[in-house]
């Protein structure tokens, strides 16, 4: 997936809906309220912090281009597609970001470390500058490699067989591959720079980076079958227990003890909004969720049946028609599964 | 005798570099040391051994993260294992297990902001700290062409650990950055080592061209004719990338670095470039610190430097094999201009002190809100905790002279008939003694000493990704 095909898919579910700046914040992972329900609301589950680092020069950059490629038109207060955009085609996509969580970078530094060590050490070179220099993933692969036997060379050809079965397996395209490969360092091949990758396939920069956590994703599903042990072990925490936020998880246990809204707010410091943010992603995540504090049935039914009938999730358009509904109340029954 | 042999048989070298010698010594008497080292010259040994024979640990304070991991890893590429980095990017599980054991380490690596919190303070009041080394010591010196307000803070902290033992490391310092190193951090009589400034292996040139476009030519013809590597210093990150682009059009190995790229394609260059992967890289001033190779032939600015001292560092990084190296400053027309608005760049405008004092209680918001720059902010908090706002704005200003004198400094070298290699020792109060054969373009330059470009065979680029995995990790 490209990065505008990503951008347009995207706002093809929001659009006439949400701000143009509310793709930036679903792709870098912004935890937010209205991000975070925008997910369950919208179905973005793919598309949640697939790019953490992304810059908004550059995200703005390429939302000019939609525009002058006559794929978005004026709107100042909403993403408005064209025809065009609603047409086309949206790409088939490995991408999971509602399960990654941007953790696949953590795969990905343990992966160039060990790789780099392995390149070097297979080659009798034992002194070389790590390409990875936090100290927390330099202590992990350094356990790992002493688990396996890291100076004998059959090591080396265990890990390099694993890592080619398994990668060979991930439904990409071969130059996704070759793009991650080109990521990684080892001795006389230093890691290429995302600026060098993309002139090499002649693509962007951002395309060569969504295409590299697009490979990532559709790897770790084939690792995560256990059937590749050697790179099973380097799955180890990246994928979070819990869908919810740790802040979210920490009302939930509040909740749980029979603390209500505005206690949990107190208790923890934190703003009543911010507490109807938690419960808006409870809401989202727990199908058993229940909402019987905050919302009577026949509200819940009443704002489903106008969302439904207008074809909307604008939390505005529904209150105009609910007035008495709060917008906490709102965005909690769009919320509810 | 004994050192030598500690050295050996601590890192394998059978001798001392010029200069690290007569600080140990001095350092192992139990003196206050100011040692002025040109960069390259194994500054950190000086700290080093005699970690090996102090008693207690050797507390290093750094004023850059990059800088501070990149010696971390120096230290443990040589076999120290006994090194801890306490910078604020650390884990609360991992902080626990340092504080716990903090005085077993050899060797304390420490931010500026870190080291005045009071539960780190309580930390280091505990354990017995044998030397205390500013490194870049330079950054205390607001003069100084790298001034660092956290950097003051050093001072702070010597009343609590009852003034330890001091050894200040700089490689480029003026007497009054000198006398400012000696004030802050409260050593009256130190033992000063001073190295001389000039490298006799640095050839010094200047060309001067009618315009940008004239110049951006010679340059491509330049790096087409001569072998490498080399560094381009450019004065901003789009020109450095713009550099990068017209040197790899015209066919020529070369990436571009700077402060605002990816922290991993940053470290993937300069591997590149250590690798010889790469012949070319054009940066900004933050290329450098942390990179060890020694046979780069060529520095050139492609625009002016701010200061004498920045320049120094930055050609300072060429021939540290000893062999000859050119450092080539470009000097267009109107370059003036440029040079003036980032010598301001580096120093907070008047509205942005009077925002930062009319906000008091969130600053940071202007920073997110593009009011005030962050660098501008780091500086103007610091005078904000200690003088009122007119009073900073009259340091904002006196530092402004300064930096105007130093932009001038930097003017003369390109204009002056006048033996540049001498002129460079007077700005560092330094008389110079001889100069060597090939000095500078005012006496006349051997360019044949420097090697022609050989082209050499288009490295094979594998075609696939398995390929490139064979090449990584080959059977
Ligand atoms: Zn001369």
């Amino acid at each position: 997936m490209l990065f505008d095909e990503l951008l347009i898919a995207i706002m093809k579910a929001v659009n006439r809906e949400r701000t143009i700046s509310s793709p930036f914040h679903l792709i870098k992972g912004k935890k937010s309220g209205q991000t975070i329900q925008d997910i369950g609301y919208y179905g973005l589950y793919p598309y949640f912090a697939v790019m953490p680092r992304l810059e908004k020069r550059f995200y703005d950059q390429v939302v000019e281009g939609l525009f002058a490629r006559g794929l978005l038109q004026k709107n100042e207060d909403v993403i408005d597609l064209t025809d065009l955009a609603l047409t086309s085609q949206t790409p088939k996509t490995q991408l999971d970001g509602w399960k990654y969580r941007g953790n696949e970078q953590l795969f990905l530094n343990r992966l160039s470390l060990i790789v780099q060590t392995f390149s070097h050490i297979s080659q009798k070179v034992n002194v070389f500058d790590p390409v990875v220099n936090t100290e927390e993933i330099q202590l992990w692969v350094k356990a790992y490699l002493r688990k396996s036997n890291f100076r004998d060379r059959a090591a080396t050809a265990a890990f390099k067989t694993q890592l080619m079965d398994s990668l060979e397996e991930a439904p990409v395209t071969e130059r996704h591959k070759m793009i991650l490969m080109q990521r990684l360092s080892g001795l006389g091949s230093s890691g290429l720079t995302w600026e060098q990758i993309a002139a090499s396939h002649g693509m962007t920069p951002l395309d060569v980076q969504l295409f590299t956590v697009e490979t990532l994703h559709a790897w770790m599903q084939i690792i995560e079958q256990n059937r590749y042990p050697l790179l099973s072990m380097l799955m180890e925490g990246v994928i979070q227990q819990s869908a919810l936020t740790e802040s979210a998880q920490r009302t939930e246990k509040l909740f749980a003890r029979g603390f209500a809204l505005h206690q949990i707010a107190e208790l923890r410091q934190l703003k009543t909004s911010t507490i109807e943010d938690h419960f808006v992603e409870l809401a989202m995540n727990d199908p058993y969720f229940d909402y019987s504090s905050f919302l009577s049935e026949e509200l819940y039914q009443a704002i489903v049946a106008v969302s439904r009938k207008q074809q909307t999730k604008r939390l505005r358009d529904i209150k105009e028609k609910v007035p008495e509904a709060s917008y906490f109340q709102i965005r909690l029954a769009l919320a509810i599964r | 005798m004994e050192l030598e042999k500690l050295l050996y048989s601590t890192y394998g070298f059978s001798s001392f570099r010029p200069g690290q010698r007569e600080v140990i010594e001095e350092v192992l008497k139990g003196n206050n040391v100011i040692a002025l080292l040109p960069t390259g010259m194994g500054k950190s040994m000086c700290y080093q051994l005699p970690a090996h024979l102090l008693p207690g640990s050797v507390l290093i304070v750094s004023p850059l993260l990059s800088l501070m991991q990149d010696q971390v890893a120096q230290l443990k590429k040589m076999g120290e294992k006994s090194v801890v980095a306490i910078n604020s990017f650390l884990k609360p599980e991992d902080k626990e297990k340092i504080w716990s054991t903090l005085g077993n380490y050899r060797f304390i690596f420490i931010s500026p902001e870190m080291l005045v919190q009071p539960f780190v303070k309580k930390q280091l009041q505990r354990i017995s700290i044998s030397l205390l080394v500013a490194d870049e010591a330079h950054c205390i010196s607001q003069w100084g062409f790298d001034f660092r307000p956290d950097y003051l803070r050093i001072a702070e902290i010597m009343p609590l650990l009852n003034y330890p033992q001091v050894l200040a490391l700089t490689a480029t310092a003026t007497s009054k950055v000198t006398n400012e190193i000696k004030k802050y951090l409260n050593i009256s009589n130190p033992f000063i080592y001073t190295h001389p400034m000039d490298r006799k292996n640095l050839v010094y040139d200047v060309k001067r061209f009618e315009d940008q476009k004239e110049k951006i030519g010679w340059l491509k013809k330049f790096v087409d004719h001569c072998e490498g590597p080399g560094i381009v210093y450019a004065g901003t990150r789009k020109k450095a990338e713009q550099l990068a682009l017209d040197l790899t059009n015209s066919g020529l190995s070369a990436s571009f670095y700077h402060g605002g790229m990816d922290h991993q394609d940053r470290i993937f260059v300069q591997q590149q470039f250590q690798n010889g992967e790469l012949d070319w890289v054009c940066s900004t001033n933050a290329f450098g610190m942390g990179v060890h190779i020694p046979n780069i032939r060529h520095v050139i600015h492609f625009q002016l430097p701010t200061s004498v001292e920045g320049y120094v560092q930055e050609v300072g990084r060429a021939g540290r094999d000893g062999k000859a190296a050119l450092a080539t400053l470009l000097y267009a027309e109107g370059d003036e201009g440029l040079l003036e608005s980032l010598v301001m760049d580096e120093l907070p405008t008047v509205r942005e002190i009077r925002e930062v004092y009319a906000n008091r209680t969130e600053p940071e918001r202007l920073v997110e809100q593009g009011i005030v720059r962050e660098t501008a902010l780091r500086v103007i908090a610091y005078w904000q905790s200690r003088l009122p706002l007119e009073g900073t704005l009259l340091q904002i200003e006196e530092l402004q002279k300064e930096k105007i004198k130093q932009a001038e400094k930097i003017r003369k070298l390109v204009t002056i008939d006048g033996c540049i290699r001498q002129y460079i020792s007077e700005c560092f109060d330094q008389h110079l003694l001889d100069k060597p054969e090939n000095c500078c373009v005012n006496d006349g330059i051997d360019y044949s000493v420097f090697k022609k470009r050989v082209k050499k065979a288009v490295k094979v680029v594998p075609a696939s990704w398995k390929d490139r995995l064979d090449a990584l990790l080959p059977s």
